[in-house]
């Protein structure tokens, strides 16, 4: 791809759009390029984010997970309880890392083999991971967790940068290489694209879609285990409607909802807009319903774009015979 | 000028006895200093009327600085309250006053601030641990508020029948910690033995699922007898409920409202009675404690004395209901029946 068809695609409008945010932010908020800003930028919705690459392979596969906000619930407050009923916090981390890869081995099972669709399942598993997150805790909160578990939610592991940020950044290049560069990742558009073309193909669909809800339901305890880290305590209200979060910022990234296309670039790009926008308003001190309208006019405006600019329907029409790894 | 009379009333207050355990520190206006009022969430009538204690209180110490009240939606309130206490130390804030609705979940982003040189005043729900929070300004002594409930529940049950709580969010400090002292109180005095506590429900402080909680406690439970609401949204949702099914006869509402939006109700017998202290004296009062913590005329220690404005002297003391923590008290409450609510409903 030459550059300048690389600055005309929806990834380049994405990168455009960034920019102007950030340079509108610096010029706004003297604040905002401080180290410690730029940190908490990415910390207030690290655990979001996290999940957002995951998600980004789910719905290439032309899928969608809905149980991740419930699943962080649910790891928080599986930690919680754990670690409440006298489990080491080390060893509970590790069982609610388990619980996560089995929650998502759920959704995959019922969806690889029995076929049902994935939003229908995963709205059940919405519902029931909730469910059993509010029944561990009740209505209580807990905390009082070991100084080195809230040290690694709040405190900077590698001079100032936390650990959730590096591994947000560690998993980024993983899994873009993975979904870039691999047979697995081909794999993912080649069944997003077309399930029953990928069959005949000789893929092992069913075996494909399992690994990944594992995956998904992995990435998502290991998100809830790092909120509960960063805000030091957990009730059963935890993550609620993350999930919509998640797939928007996944969407404006220009990853099609019907599968098949999109990167990880765009996910990265479209996480960055949002949570520049997000602390841009919050410097300038817009919050509340305005700032949730705001992100709200920009995300119908990224559906809808695309769809109305015929260049880019064309584009879309090329691309789609040469569709490969890249994007 | 202003300061001038307000070391006045503070020499006068000395000199008439009224402070002679502690030095009473006479806030001096002036200061620039930016300040944060940060409510559970916006759109709630109360958290408005603390705003506008808190703005009499900026124009009246003549701070050259910023007044904010930013909220977050009720559908965010948690990660809101934690995104915006983050961004006002990185702003550089001088004080962020907060109504909590996060528990304890707040207290890293709360210290964080803090150690950013922000001070956090808390008012009408505090960080359950006390962490992240320079001092609590309490509106009543939570423990009396049990009692004030109880006492409510009596005159309207004749001391005998089932009582059940509509509350706000499960994780609300002030509301768990009121019912969990009106529980105590029933339990403690034999004056309440023949008063019933069936349930506690949640409606999460939004009217339509009040109103739908309130109608289920009567489902359930036939010979209730008074469902109290320690929260301005419930015991409103819960009177209009019982006023629209035509139960007011059979089922009375109590609780902590407020007296414009509960006039009606008292009038027509739904709600014969409840109480609430004032949000624009909460808001006045926290305005004056962040203020001189803020500019460095109060350091926060224990038995340290002001003088806020026209509210008169406060003190900071420890906190019985949270131990290591520390409060201002504000106090008293009213109760509201047929008799004065109209009066104060203006």
């Amino acid at each position: 791809m030459t550059l300048l068809a690389r600055l005309k695609s929806w990834e380049g409008f994405l990168l455009a759009a960034l920019v102007a945010i950030i340079i509108a932010n610096a010029t706004l908020s003297p604040q905002f390029l401080t180290l410690s800003n730029q940190i908490n930028l990415f910390q207030l919705s690290i655990e979001k984010i996290i999940v957002a690459l995951i998600m980004t392979f789910i719905i290439i596969n032309a899928e969608i997970d809905l149980s991740v906000g419930s699943m962080m619930g649910l790891a928080a407050c599986a930690f919680g309880f754990l670690f409440a009923s006298g489990v080491p916090a080390g060893l509970a981390c590790l069982l609610v890392l388990l619980i996560g890869a089995l929650g998502g081995a759920l959704n995959g099972l019922f969806i690889a083999w029995v076929g049902l669709p994935s939003l229908v399942v995963t709205l059940a598993t919405l519902i029931g991971f909730r469910g059993l997150a509010r029944v561990l805790v009740e209505d209580r909160g807990i905390t009082g967790f070991p100084d080195w578990f809230d040290a690694l939610g709040q405190r900077g592991l590698v001079g100032d940068i936390p650990l959730a940020l590096i591994l947000f950044a560690g998993l980024f290049v993983l899994f873009h290489i993975v979904l870039a560069h691999s047979g697995f990742g081909r794999k993912t558009y080649l069944i997003g694209n077309n399930r029953e073309v990928a069959a005949f193909a000789g893929i092992d669909t069913a075996r494909h879609k399992l690994i990944l809800f594992t995956l998904s339901g992995l990435v998502a305890a290991l998100a809830g285990l790092l909120f509960a880290a960063r805000v030091g305590a957990v009730r059963g209200d935890v993550a609620n409607g993350f999930e919509l979060d998640i797939i928007t910022m996944v969407l404006l990234g220009g990853v099609s909802i019907f599968g098949g296309r999109g990167s990880l670039v765009g996910t990265l790009l479209a996480v960055l807009i949002v949570l520049n926008l997000r602390n841009g308003m919050a410097l300038l001190n817009i919050t509340g319903h305005i700032q949730t309208g705001v992100i709200g006019i920009l995300l119908i405006a990224s559906v809808i774009a695309p769809r109305i600019d015929p260049g880019a329907l064309l584009r879309r029409r090329a691309g789609r015979a040469e569709e490969g790894p890249t994007g | 000028m202003k300061s001038f009379k307000t070391l006045g009333l503070a020499a006068a207050l000395m000199i008439s006895g009224a402070s002679l355990a502690t030095a009473q520190t006479a806030l001096e206006g002036g200061q620039e200093v930016d300040m944060v009022l940060l409510p559970k969430f916006l759109g709630i009538l109360v958290f408005d009327q603390a705003n506008e204690g808190a703005q009499e209180a900026h124009a009246e110490l003549e701070n050259p600085g910023d007044l904010l009240f930013v909220g977050p939606t009720p559908e965010n309130s948690v990660a809101g309250q934690i995104e915006i206490m983050t961004t006002s130390a990185t702003q550089g804030q001088g004080a962020v006053m907060l109504s909590n609705n996060a528990g304890d979940q707040i207290a890293p982003a709360a210290q964080a601030a803090q150690e950013a040189g922000t001070r956090v005043v808390t008012w009408d729900s505090p960080i359950p641990g006390g962490e992240g929070e320079d001092v609590f300004v309490a509106q009543v002594d939570f423990g009396s508020i049990g009692v004030v409930m109880a006492d409510m529940a009596h005159s309207i049950l004749g001391g005998e029948g089932q009582m059940a709580v509509l509350s706000a969010t499960p994780d609300a400090a002030n509301q768990n910690a009121w019912i969990a002292s009106m529980q105590e109180v029933l339990a403690a005095d034999e004056k309440y033995a023949g008063i019933e506590l069936v349930d506690i429900v949640y409606g999460d402080d939004q009217a339509e699922v009040s109103y739908n909680r309130a109608l289920s406690l009567v489902d359930q439970y036939p010979d209730l007898g008074v469902i109290m609401s320690p929260t301005t949204v419930g015991i409103q949702a819960a009177s209009k409920a019982m006023q629209d099914e035509g139960l007011c006869d059979q089922v009375k509402v109590s609780g902590l409202g407020l007296p414009s939006e509960m006039v009606s109700y008292t009038m027509n017998g739904c709600a014969p009675e409840f109480a609430l202290w004032d949000f624009r004296d909460l808001g006045y009062l926290t305005y004056y404690t962040a203020y001189g913590l803020a500019t460095g005329q109060l350091v926060g220690e224990i038995g340290e004395s002001f003088t806020a404005g026209r509210m008169g002297d406060y003190t900071i003391e420890e906190d019985p209901g949270r131990p290591g923590a520390k409060r201002i008290l504000m106090g008293p409450f009213t109760v509201y029946t047929a008799e004065n609510v109209e009066a104060a409903a203006q």
